[in-house]
Formats: structure tokens, C-alpha cells, sequence
């Protein structure tokens, strides 16, 4: 009886195996896993949506595409021109292209858009906020009139967020747009949405207009894929481990090492956004001593942290930029880097000497401090890392974890004084919005309010002609922002990838800022 | 019996009164701004501004409770301020999912929990006793998402019998009830057996042996069903907690779901799904309190008595 019933049972768990693993391996067909931070996308509306899943830029091309090293490519629009005073661009638009519906792209198809996007008057809007009005040239030309010079625009352009929408179907769906139906470009079609559960595309076969960044212009090699939303890790991970699915398009730090473990396995790695960096707050004693927060910064030992909290895997950060923006190019004075000796030698300028038991001290004052992080695990450890280095130049800092829903509220109360952050953007004026003097508290948790500051940053935003003024404007503000640390910075992680390298066959090489639509051209499931 | 009833519903009222007002001031007090999830990069203060308006964020609290009230009353939950669907579009793609995974859930842990405690009842102070009650005590203290996790390792990853995770057919659906199930089967059966072994004490039963009844059908016919009685009312108390229970154990397993939608909610700030998410699971508490104690009633005749 035993005997049978685990013969039974062996049989029963072989068959449902193979079940699961045929439906899995099904052809022409992959299983994505939505990235984390992307679960909950409530919408494919890209006029509307705050936030929106890799599955968004495969529905919606956009005018430009932007390469790994940030240029700026042809997509939808095959060639642009900018006036000399920065107040029009023309683009000439690809022919031939149509929109899922049937409805055809054209000048008139962009005019319309943008008039949405405008009219929408959502948080989007800023993105087309210097286009003045749009003017059709002929069916396949359109002018934008500026009402001032933007040299950012091809960035805001390339933007999931400016995915060009059908404007007469937009019109009438309403709310459910991006919902129930969603009619773009792109080399892919919605079949349906469920909000937090699965997003499954299909192919459309007609598509032969792929960014210039993508080897294979259209159509996509793989007919249909399913995006699934799990918000747990592990679970992601198990999924992958057991054939469930073929691909996470988001995988934390100490879940590499697992998927390295699995022989079927293997990562992909890209270059990051994010910058993990310490802010410090100006305003608090001791910190509203430049001696003090150069002598913190520079105390940071960003090698190592590379090395022992994130494997290795990553590069430091010593500016508050990514490296691949040309802003963060400063001048290697400028640039924040390890310095125990220089620390030191500013602490006892300042006036704080070492003590006996290796915190320094002031007027009878130990040289304490508090150091704000967030609960997620990966951010305590990296604290507590921070915390050490701090502790070896003579600062004690002391660790407050908050909630990371409720961390940024904490800010506002101007109370921290160092805290361990990271921020994800790819665009110089992230410095604005973290170091701009009207948003004190929060994004700007370092207090930072400095009149020469304010000038340059002005400068920046607003008063560039052209896109070379604008990197020497930004640049300008940023290297002037470092030398007054408000912050020091630590770390630049890798966007990291996981999936069975026995179904899907990668691209040799992704000439793009994400895995995005060019990477999801050039892919292909293996039969 | 029926003004019983009656006053019985009616006390709800004020319950639900004053659990609308601890869900809707507490979200309030905690630290944590929906319109900062909103906002990005570039975006200025007016559009804050606006966003607080439309939101009806900027007027006083009060005010807020109010008109959140009235409209609760009339079935408008609000509109989501992330997703921005009425939030009855989103409970009512999410509760469906819930009530199946809670339904098998509890259907799971009657079943198996009456079952042993029968068996251990029969068996009192026997091995087969103290195994059923020393394993039913083991589950009954295991964290829902370690069980779940452990679940998933051995008959997911292991065996390869039941998916990881998602909500695609029976499969899918295994893991979850037992997850969730096991924690009720313990309470289930703890109670089967003390109040069978109660029951069993009790003269009728004397007398029924003395009629020569055999013992078997004295304890499945006459006594299961005095024991059943505070089994059944304990049954209709879980139903809230199922669906609360279903919280983590929806997240681990990646299922849709109230609990899928209340955690991403929380963390968006989505105040007015937050506050339809617990004003679900409350009632569903709530409705399960009434339900135990009309079957209570329903069932035994001195409570009957004592109602008419």
C-alpha cells in the first residue's frame, strides 16, 4: 500500500512537472516578471499615469530614443532641426507608420497629441510646458514653437510619459484609456490589463519602424508576452527557479548570488540610475560648519562599501550625478572622495578634538549625531556601514529607522541631520529638485538654501539656449552644489536582470538607458 | 426572536460608526502625503495645490469625515487617487478573489479541524490524541507567510506540484488555502475536542449509553452536534479574520486580492482605497460576529428560549 501510493504520488508530481514546464515553454511565447518598484501601475495612460511598467514603452514609441551613453536617436521622428535661438524644433516623421487601431501617424496625429498632453494639465505636463503651440508643416513635418528655449526637450521626448498616444480613440475612451484599451505604435499590443495582477501584449505584425537604437526594426521576434506582478521577491525569484516564468526585470542585491547558484540561470546587468548618497543638513549644528560636513563626507569610504555591502557589483559614486550624464563631469577638485587624513585634520580644526574613548569633543560636548535611514533591509545594512566610517574619524552617529512610506513626512520636520538616501533619475536637474532652495525639508533633506546657488540653478533651468549651454549650466550648479557638501556620495548600482538562459536568447548587445523597447525587439524566445 | 434580531442589526449602527471614524482618523494622524507619490521631479507648488483641491484634501478634517460618510452611505467609496478608478471598480475586482481564497480557506479548516477534533476526542489522552493536538498546536503558532513560504518550497520548488505563485486555475489556489486554512484547522479542532469531551460528560448521554446505544453513534450523532454549537459561532467569527489573515498570504503568493490592493495602497498613500479595504474587512468582522450569533441561536433551543 505504501509502496503504491508513493509510486502514485512520484508519477502524480512527474506529470504535473511536465504540465507546468510545457506550458511554460510554449512557443514564441515569455513570462516577464514586472520589476517592483513598477508593481500597482495603475494604468497604461501615459498622458495621465504618475507611474508607469516597462510594458507601457513597448504599447507607445516615442519621437526620439535615447542610447546607453544618453544621445539622442531617431524613433518616430526620422531627423529634427532646432532654430539657432532655441524657440522652434521641426521633426520629420517617419511614413508608413499606423497606430493600432488603424488610424495613421502624421503631423496631425502628433499635433493632436500634444494638444492632449497639454490640456491634461496633469503632473506630466511640465514635460511640454516650453512648447508654445505645434504647427503642421506637411503631413509628415511638424513644428514646435517654444515660448522659451528647452533644451531638455529631446530627453522629455524619449520619456515612457511622452509615448505618442492616438489621439482620437484617447478622446473617447475617456478614463478608461489605458485601462480596458490602449492604442499607440509601438511593437506591441495591449491584449488585456488587470491592475496589479498581469499585463499580456501580443505582436503587431506590421510594425517596421523600431528605434535606430534597435538592431531589429520590427517586428518583434517574440509574438506574445505576459507581464506578471509579484511584489515579493523571493517569490519572483521561485517563480524564475521553477520555469514559471522567464525573465525578472528587477532583482535586489542579495538575490544575485542565488540566481548565480542556478546552472539555467543568468544576470544581465545595465547601467543604473539610482546614486545612493548622505544627505547633510546645513542648518544643524555641527553640520552648519562647511569643516565639519567636508570632514563627514570625506569620511565616507566608498570603495569599501562597494566592496562589502554590494559585492562588488556597481561603482562608487563621487559626484551627485550618474556618470554617464556629461554633468557630472566637474573638475576632480569638486569631486567627493575618501580622505580620513583630511577628515581629521578638519575635525580638530573645528575644534573638536579626539576624545579617550574615539568620539571627538567640543566644549565638553561629545560629537554626536543622528543618521536617518529607512527600513528596508539593504538601507540598514549600508547604514550601519556608514555609521563605522563615521565612528573612525571620531563622529558618533546614532541610527533612527523609519518606515520607507513615511521616511520622506519625517524629512519635512527639518529635524535630521546626516540620513542614508537613494534617488533614481537620469537627468541633470535632479539637483534642482533636491537642492532647490523653495523645497526645503523634503526632496531637499539637506536644508540647502544658498544664494549663489539659487543663481546658478537658475541659470540651469531656465536660462539655457541650447543643449551645450545647458550641460555647462548644469554642470556650473552642480560642481558649485558639491563643493558646499550637503551631501556625500557613496554609490552607483547597476540595473540588474534575471532569466533562464535556456529560453530566451539576449540581444549581443542593449544600446539603450533601460530594457526597454529596443531590447524586447532584438529578443528572442529559444524553441 | 425577530425584534431580537432586529436590536441585534441595529446595534451595528453605532459599531459601524465608530470603526468609520478610528479608520478614518487614524490614516489622517499617521505621517505620509498621497500628493508627495504624485509629484515629480519639476512638478511646483500649484500643481500641489491643485492636486490637494481636487482631492478635497484641503479642507478641514471634519469636513472630510462627513462628506466621506455620505458618500460611503450612498455606495460611492471615492475615487483612487493613484489609480484614479472609482474605488468600487477596484474592491470589486479584488473582493471576488478574497472570498473564493477565504471561502476555501475556512471550508478547509471546518473539514479537516472538526474531523480531528473528533478523532482526537474519541481517541482522549491516547497518542493519536496527543499527536493530533501537538501538530495542530505546531500550526496553529507558525507565521502565515513562513508557512506560506515553506508551503511554496516543498510543493512548488521541490515537488513541482502547484504553481509558485499568481491566480490561474485550482492549482494556484491549493497553497494559499492551505496557508491560511492550517492557522483556522488548529482553532477548528481545539475546540471540537474540548467540547465533545464536555459534551460527552453531560447525562443525556449517560442515559443514551444506558439505552444501549452503540458508543460510536452516541458521540458522531448526539454529541458532535451539542459540541458543534461554539465550533459553528467560532466559524462565523473567522470569517473577518480570514479575509484579514488573507493579507500577507495574498502578497506571498502574488494573488489579486483586498490584502494585494490594501498593502500597495498603504504604501501609495491611496487614502480613499486604504479606507474601503478596511471598512471591508471590518464589516466582514462585523457580519461574521452577527452570523455567529444567529446560527447560535438557531442552533440551540435554551438560547432560543431565552431570545422568544
Amino acid at each position: 500500500m505504501t509502496h503504491f501510493f508513493r509510486k502514485t504520488l512520484l508519477s502524480a508530481s512527474v506529470s504535473l512537472a511536465a504540465l507546468i514546464a510545457a506550458q511554460a515553454a510554449s512557443a514564441q511565447e515569455a513570462v516577464f516578471v514586472m520589476a517592483t518598484n513598477e508593481v500597482g501601475a495603475p494604468t497604461y495612460n501615459p498622458i495621465k499615469a504618475t507611474m508607469l511598467n516597462t510594458a507601457t514603452g513597448l504599447i507607445f514609441d516615442r519621437l526620439v530614443s535615447q542610447a546607453a551613453d544618453l544621445s539622442y536617436h531617431p524613433w518616430l521622428a526620422e531627423s529634427w532641426e532646432e532654430a539657432p535661438d532655441g524657440m522652434s524644433w521641426t521633426f520629420h516623421l517617419k511614413q508608413g507608420v499606423t497606430f493600432h487601431n488603424g488610424e495613421p501617424f502624421n503631423a496631425e496625429a502628433v499635433k493632436a497629441w500634444l494638444e492632449l498632453f497639454k490640456a491634461a494639465e496633469g503632473e506630466n505636463a511640465y514635460m511640454a510646458e516650453a512648447i508654445a503651440s505645434v504647427e503642421v508643416v506637411d503631413d509628415h513635418t511638424v513644428k514646435f514653437v517654444m515660448s522659451r528655449p528647452e533644451p531638455n526637450l529631446l530627453y522629455n521626448l524619449s520619456a515612457t510619459f511622452m509615448g505618442v498616444v492616438e489621439p482620437k480613440s484617447f478622446a473617447a475612451l475617456g478614463d478608461d484609456f489605458g485601462v480596458t484599451e490602449a492604442y499607440g505604435t509601438g511593437p506591441f499590443k495591449l491584449e488585456s490589463f488587470t491592475i496589479g495582477q498581469e499585463t499580456v501584449l501580443v505582436r503587431n505584425d506590421d510594425y517596421t519602424w523600431g528605434p535606430a537604437v534597435a538592431a531589429n526594426h520590427g517586428p518583434a521576434k517574440v509574438e506574445r508576452l505576459t507581464f506578471r506582478e509579484i511584489p515579493e521577491d523571493s517569490t519572483a525569484f521561485l517563480e524564475l527557479k521553477t520555469g514559471g516564468v522567464d525573465f525578472l526585470l528587477s532583482v535586489p542585491a542579495d538575490l544575485t548570488a542565488e540566481v548565480q547558484k542556478e546552472a539555467n540561470l543568468a544576470i544581465l546587468t545595465m547601467p543604473g540610475q539610482d546614486v545612493w548618497y548622505m544627505p547633510i543638513n546645513v542648518t544643524k549644528a555641527p553640520f552648519d560648519d562647511i569643516r565639519v560636513r567636508e570632514a563627514a563626507a570625506k569620511a565616507i569610504n566608498q570603495e569599501e562599501i562597494l566592496a562589502s555591502v554590494f559585492g562588488g557589483v556597481g561603482a562608487v559614486a563621487d559626484t551627485f550625478l550618474i556618470s554617464a550624464l556629461p554633468e557630472s563631469h566637474v573638475s576632480d577638485g569638486a569631486k567627493i572622495h575618501y580622505d580620513p587624513d583630511r577628515s581629521n585634520a578638519l575635525l580638530d580644526e573645528a575644534g573638536w578634538a579626539m576624545g579617550p574613548d574615539g568620539v571627538r569633543m567640543k566644549d565638553g560636548q561629545p560629537l554626536k549625531v543622528t543618521l536617518w535611514t529607512q527600513s528596508d533591509s539593504i538601507f540598514r545594512r549600508l547604514t550601519e556601514v556608514v555609521q563605522a566610517q563615521l565612528k573612525a574619524v571620531g563622529i558618533e552617529a546614532e541610527i533612527t529607522t523609519f518606515d520607507s512610506s513615511m521616511i520622506r513626512d519625517q524629512y519635512k520636520t527639518g529635524e535630521q541631520q546626516l540620513a542614508v538616501r537613494s534617488y533614481n533619475w537620469d537627468n541633470a536637474d535632479i539637483v534642482d529638485w533636491f537642492f532647490g532652495g523653495d523645497r526645503l525639508g523634503y526632496p531637499n533633506v539637506s536644508m540647502f538654501n544658498d544664494p549663489k546657488a539659487e543663481e546658478l540653478r537658475a541659470a540651469a533651468m531656465t536660462g539655457s539656449k541650447n543643449m551645450d549651454e545647458r550641460v555647462a549650466n548644469f554642470t556650473a550648479y552642480h560642481e558649485y552644489v558639491l563643493t558646499q557638501f550637503p551631501m556625500a556620495p557613496i554609490y552607483q548600482p547597476v540595473q540588474a536582470y534575471a532569466y533562464n538562459k535556456d529560453r530566451i536568447a539576449l540581444p549581443e548587445k542593449i544600446d539603450a538607458s533601460a530594457f526597454g523597447a529596443s531590447a524586447f525587439l532584438d529578443l528572442e524566445v529559444k524553441q | 426572536m425577530l425584534s431580537w434580531l432586529i436590536r441585534r442589526v441595529l446595534m451595528l449602527v453605532p459599531v459601524f460608526l465608530a470603526v468609520s471614524v478610528v479608520i478614518f482618523s487614524i490614516l489622517h494622524f499617521i505621517p505620509g502625503d498621497p500628493i508627495d507619490n504624485l509629484l515629480k521631479p519639476g512638478s511646483s507648488p500649484t500643481a500641489r495645490a491643485e492636486m490637494e483641491v481636487r482631492y478635497g484634501l484641503d479642507r478641514p478634517l471634519p469636513v472630510q469625515y462627513g462628506i466621506w460618510l455620505s458618500k460611503v452611505a450612498q455606495g460611492d467609496l471615492g475615487t483612487a487617487i493613484v489609480a484614479r478608478r472609482p474605488v468600487v471598480d477596484l474592491i470589486a475586482q479584488a473582493l471576488p478573489h478574497s472570498l473564493r481564497l477565504g471561502g476555501f480557506a475556512l471550508l478547509f479548516s471546518t473539514v479537516v479541524g472538526v474531523g480531528l477534533g473528533v478523532i482526537a476526542a474519541l481517541n482522549r489522552d491516547r497518542w493519536i490524541d496527543r499527536a493530533i493536538m501537538g501538530g495542530v498546536l505546531a500550526g496553529s503558532t507558525m507565521p502565515s507567510f513562513w508557512l506560506g513560504l515553506i508551503l511554496m518550497l516543498v510543493f512548488s520548488v521541490q515537488l513541482g506540484w502547484f504553481p509558485v505563485s499568481g491566480a490561474r486555475g485550482w492549482q494556484s489556489l491549493v497553497l494559499p488555502v492551505l496557508t491560511i486554512g492550517l492557522g483556522g484547522t488548529a482553532l477548528v479542532a481545539r475546540i471540537t475536542r474540548v467540547s465533545m469531551i464536555e459534551a460527552s460528560a453531560r447525562d443525556f448521554v449517560m442515559l443514551l449509553h444506558a439505552k444501549g446505544l452503540s458508543p460510536l453513534r452516541i458521540q458522531l450523532r448526539h454529541v458532535l452536534r451539542h459540541a458543534l454549537i461554539p465550533v459553528v459561532t467560532i466559524l462565523a467569527l473567522r470569517i473577518g479574520w480570514i479575509l484579514g489573515g488573507a493579507v500577507t498570504v495574498e502578497v506571498v503568493f502574488a494573488r489579486p486580492g483586498l490584502g494585494t490592493l490594501l498593502i500597495k495602497s498603504l504604501s501609495q498613500h491611496d487614502y480613499p482605497v486604504v479606507q474601503a479595504c478596511l471598512l471591508m474587512l471590518a464589516m466582514a468582522v462585523m457580519l461574521g460576529t452577527l452570523l455567529g450569533d444567529i446560527l447560535q441561536a438557531a442552533m440551540d433551543p435554551r438560547v432560543r428560549a431565552a431570545l422568544a
